[in-house]
């Protein structure tokens, strides 16, 4: 026979009660009248020599009742005969989730996820099911689940092992949340769909870094069934700091940087150390800057490259414990190479002509060293496939056939911008576009001036004045313009007018290259142009428009797709990964997504490179443990695995509990006490009533 | 008529030269008990009392005592009292004896507590003794008697007379008062507050067995009354001592609650509580300016009298006749 409440026979230690009291129990004597009982209490019974048993029957009674309670309440039952052991168990189906993000890349993270990995594929038995899942920014499927009864399901564990030896952690960040919905549907669906009667359970396995996101969770109603365990792992050292560039809201020449620190909330140490740093030795830098920051805080600091760090393109800190965050790329400074063709009979020194202007304008561009030469033939333009001028300007009319030479060289992908200087070069406008008739020079007098009335700023010229902080041009007065008129069906458009409706500047797309042209120069005789703060972006504009964008994406996160830049000509990208790696990008696409690892990648297209940075995204670097009541918080039980010898206990529990449930003996139990206590009520009143009959006839 | 028992030797000596009556002098309760007209009781111990005081030597004290005293060659013939002369043969003068006559009232509680016993007879036959015994000696000193029987109400009623048959009757009505339930003395305070238009003495005899407060605020009213008080508490000689031996289930003849007891164990604690409320109650009374006394109903009347009479005498009261101005506060018990 066994128990299920077996706590409830400690109420047998209850019978020793009716002994006690009929023990201590006193008949009386008798009767005694007494005048008044006032000053009298009553005498507790006790224990005495001359204490004895009395009324046999009765405790006999009283005790039985309560003994039959007692056994009632302990729930007994009747066992069957076969015995319960591990073979026994229902079989689990267990999903092993192990970090991959770059956060296990410390210390001896990964090894103790191996290990723990390996102790639960020990605890697996011959009914247990198992799959092995690893995740970083995106789950993967490292062994499925297989169908029940296959015989792959006992060396499967086998099998895991050893893909666990190849595994290591990767760069990416951590999205637990996703990770964690994508396996619980899973198994909960496998569960499902094949009337499993496995338990599921899940394992995850990772150094649950505050870093970790678990937005996922919170709209994920989380199946009942699957509860979750977690083996957290920690490293034995805590300290863990990164930096990164933080953008400069000056255009700077990219010298000197702006560098954010940042300390782990956990971490004991606070001094760190910063430096620019190559794979050449000479850019190693030998001037570190200290910088202090307390756990839990950053700080920015400004480090100066130095002269002997001018190609240095990476930031490398030192005095945490975790080296796998410390390195921070960038794209070392680079200026472009570009060349403007200017044709115009005004000297580069001439303060009134538009060269003068235009060679300021271009002269301190971070990204570009322009050279503006002067076009004197039309034999100086650059021919087809050579690399060269991207941008002529013409503000004199040329001798010669030139109208033919540079709508071939538009054609060809160059750009042509046309700023007639007096009357006399007017009329090239009308040659070089076709369906624009000149109509008039307009000069205006003193105190009347004309202004920028109507502009596109969709254009990539006017992109960039777009907000409304930067799109005010009402304080650009022009004075003198060349009158120009569109024909009924134009191809030209005006991309922008003055407020009088006259074209200020036209534009034909020609081939692949552009035709514009400005109707009122920049020099100080015609506008105000070249003195504006507007003039300088809108000529880097022209420049981007002619020779293509120079920036490039940098602070790139790993696995994160890059945009390439939009080169004239489209051409097709072949992108160099910091190991050396070679891959081609799809033609036509700008998108580069194999960012695995950060390092200095280089996009080529033809003689074109463009270098971008990839680094750690800077959630990872979060290393503070994560508290697992958050998990809770959002609905995902987590539970305590438990021993094979614990699952047995609990199942012949259950088993147990069922039997109870079938037999219910308590229910006799509870009716033979209730008896019990009927018949002892009536002996009792039975003998009370002898005693008063006996003690009035003594009385 | 039982003799009381000769006495062959002397009383131990009095404060102030007085000398008590030779001890086996007085009637055994159990001896006076077995007279069952209750007149011829009290009778017996007045007589019995009032011969004891003419055998004692000292002459003053029964004379101031009782308001008799010998004839001396020079005393006024007119107050000679011939009546004790035919019962006694020898001369006294009476004293006072045209002053305002005292009116005394009686009362008696004749709840069931009274009804309880160890003797042969019980509280309330005690009780009714002594009160039939104050009420002859009053009258004989020609003061109005009043009698007021109760227990939770007025049983029997008697106003304060001297008159032919008047004693008669007040026998009559101690006799056959039946025992109550429960003590309230509400109702006989009420009573005399109607009906005493003067002052005088009212004697409470009772067991008292209730609690302080509730007795306090009775007694006080009495007290609020103008009237002189004198207590006088009747117990069992059991109660005082609880001498029981059998554990027994106790029945409380008032409330009729029963507690099972064993008497072995609680009768130190008894005794204390019994002690705390006696003094409680002797505190009370000595508040309230109320002589208090105390009989057990194995101590015989006459010297239970006389102890009474005797005490009062020390502290300058008479128990008869009232001065004009009213009685001060003394400590009161024995």
């Amino acid at each position: 026979m066994g128990f299920l409440v077996p706590l409830y026979l400690a109420g047998l230690a209850a019978l020793s009660l009716p002994v006690i009291l009929h023990l201590v129990r006193r008949t009386p004597r008798g009767r005694q009248d007494f005048s008044s009982l006032m000053f009298l209490a009553p005498t507790v019974p006790k224990l005495t020599r001359r204490s004895r048993l009395d009324q046999l029957l009765l405790l006999a009674m009283r005790l039985a009742a309560l003994a039959l309670f007692a056994l009632a309440f302990a729930r007994p039952f009747l066992r069957e005969a076969a015995s319960f052991s591990h073979a026994d168990l229902p079989g689990r189906r267990v999903a092993l989730l192990v970090d991959t993000s770059a956060s296990m890349r410390r210390a001896d993270l990964w090894q103790q996820a191996v290990k723990l990995a390996e102790r639960e594929l020990g605890e697996l038995g011959s009914q247990d099911d198992v799959a092995l899942y690893t995740f970083g920014e995106r789950l993967q499927t490292v062994i499925g689940f297989e169908q029940e009864g296959t015989e792959t399901t006992q060396a499967k564990p086998q099998v895991i092992r050893q893909q666990l030896a190849a595994l290591k952690p990767g760069w990416g960040s951590t999205d637990l949340g996703t990770a964690l919905v994508a396996v619980a549907g899973e198994i909960d669906s496998t569960s499902d769909v094949r009337q499993s009667s496995l338990e599921p359970q899940l394992v995850v396995i990772s150094d649950f870094q505050k870093g970790s996101r678990i937005e996922a969770l919170q709209s994920f109603e989380w199946p009942k069934r699957v509860p979750v365990v977690t083996r957290p792992v920690q490293p034995a050292r805590r300290t863990n700091a990164f930096c990164h560039i933080l953008p400069d809201e000056e255009e700077q020449d990219g010298a000197d940087a702006r560098v954010r620190v940042v300390n782990a909330a956990d971490s004991a140490g606070e001094q760190f150390y910063l430096a620019w740093s190559g794979d050449e030795p000479q850019v190693k830098g030998r001037h570190e800057l200290a910088v202090y920051v307390p756990a839990g805080q950053s700080r920015v600091v400004r480090l100066a490259r130095g002269t002997d760090a001018l190609q240095a393109d990476r930031i490398v800190l030192r005095g945490d414990d975790h080296p796998f965050d410390n390195t921070f790329y960038a794209v070392p400074p680079r200026k472009e190479q570009a060349t403007i063709l200017y044709a115009g009979s005004d000297g580069p020194d001439d303060a009134n002509g538009m060269q003068y202007y235009l060679r300021l304008a271009v002269a301190n561009d971070p990204l570009r060293q322009v050279e503006v030469r002067p076009l004197h033939t039309i034999g100086d333009l650059p021919k087809p496939g050579e690399s060269g001028a991207r941008l002529v300007v013409v503000t004199q009319s040329p001798a010669g056939d030139w109208t033919a030479g540079l709508q071939s060289y538009v054609e060809q992908g160059g750009m042509v911008l046309v700023v007639p200087a007096d009357r006399e070069a007017a009329p090239i406008v009308p040659a070089l576009f076709d369906d624009v008739d000149l109509v008039a020079e307009l000069r205006r007098s003193e105190g009347e001036y004309a202004l920028l009335g109507e502009i596109d700023f969709t254009h990539p010229l006017f992109a960039s004045f777009a907000g409304p902080r930067y799109g005010d041009f009402t304080k650009i007065h022009f004075w003198k313009q060349q009158r120009f008129a569109l024909r009924a069906s134009a191809v030209t458009r005006a991309v922008a007018r003055f407020d009088n409706g006259d074209p200020a500047l036209l534009e034909r797309r020609l081939g692949t290259g552009r035709l514009l042209a400005l109707t009122s120069g920049w020099n100080p005789d015609d506008s105000q142009l070249a003195l504006s703060s507007k003039f300088v972006p809108l000529v880097g504009a022209m420049l981007d428009l002619a020779c293509g964008t120079a920036r490039v994406a940098t602070g790139g996160t790993v696995n994160e797709p890059v945009t390439l830049p939009d080169l004239p000509g489209s051409p097709a990208f072949v992108v160099v990964a910091p190991g050396g790696l070679k891959i081609d990008v799809p033609a036509g696409s700008r998108i580069f997504a194999a960012t695995d690892e950060p390092g200095l990648y280089r996009a080529t297209a033809g003689t074109n490179e463009i270098p971008f940075a990839v680094n750690l995204a800077a959630v990872e670097s979060n290393t503070a443990p994560l508290e697992l009541e958050q998990l809770a918080q959002r609905g995902v039980p987590l539970g305590k695995s438990v021993s094979r010898a614990e699952r047995t206990e609990r199942v012949r529990q259950q088993r147990d509990t069922e039997l109870e449930g079938r037999q219910k003996v308590w229910r006799w139990l509870i009716v033979a006490a209730v008896g019990l206590l009927i018949l002892e009520t009536w002996w009792a009143g039975r003998t009370e009533r002898t005693i008063a009959e006996s003690s009035l006839r003594a009385a | 008529m039982p003799q009381s028992r000769p006495d062959d030797k002397q009383g131990a000596a009095l404060p102030g030269g007085r000398a008590a009556p030779r001890t086996g002098s007085f009637i055994e309760p159990s001896t006076l008990m077995r007279i069952k007209n209750l007149q011829m009781r009290a009778k017996v111990v007045v007589d019995g009392f009032l011969s004891g005081l003419h055998r004692s030597p000292v002459h003053g004290f029964s004379v101031e005592f009782t308001e008799y005293r010998q004839y001396s060659p020079g005393d006024d013939l007119r107050f000679l009292d011939w009546r004790l002369y035919a019962r006694s043969d020898r001369y006294y003068i009476k004293r006072f004896e045209d002053e305002t006559n005292l009116r005394c009232y009686l009362l008696v509680d004749l709840s069931r507590s009274m009804g309880f016993h160890t003797l042969a007879y019980d509280k309330a036959e005690y009780a009714k003794t002594v009160a039939a015994t104050l009420a002859y000696f009053l009258t004989l000193q020609r003061d109005a008697v009043g009698l007021v029987a109760f227990d939770q109400g007025i049983r029997e009623y008697l106003p304060a007379r001297f008159r032919a048959g008047h004693l008669h009757r007040l026998m009559m009505a101690l006799e056959h008062a039946p025992a109550g339930t429960s003590t309230d003395l509400a109702a006989p305070l009420e009573q005399i507050a109607r009906t005493a238009r003067k002052r005088g003495l009212v004697v409470l005899l009772s067991d008292l067995l209730a609690p302080i407060e509730t007795i306090e605020t009775q007694l006080g009213q009495l007290r609020s009354q103008g009237h002189e008080v004198v207590v006088i508490r009747i117990l069992d000689p059991a109660e005082i001592n609880f001498g029981f031996r059998d554990e027994s289930l106790f029945f409380d003849l008032e409330s009729g609650r029963e507690l099972y007891v064993d008497p072995t164990a609680v009768r130190v604690d008894y005794q204390r509580r019994f002690a705390e409320h006696a003094r409680d109650l002797a505190r009370a009374c000595n508040d309230l300016g109320i002589d208090r006394y105390e009989l057990a109903t194995d101590q015989p009347l006459d010297r239970a009298l006389f102890d009474l009479l005797n005490s009062r005498m020390r502290r300058g009261r008479r128990f008869a006749r009232r001065r004009s101005a009213p009685a001060r506060p003394v400590a009161g018990g024995r």
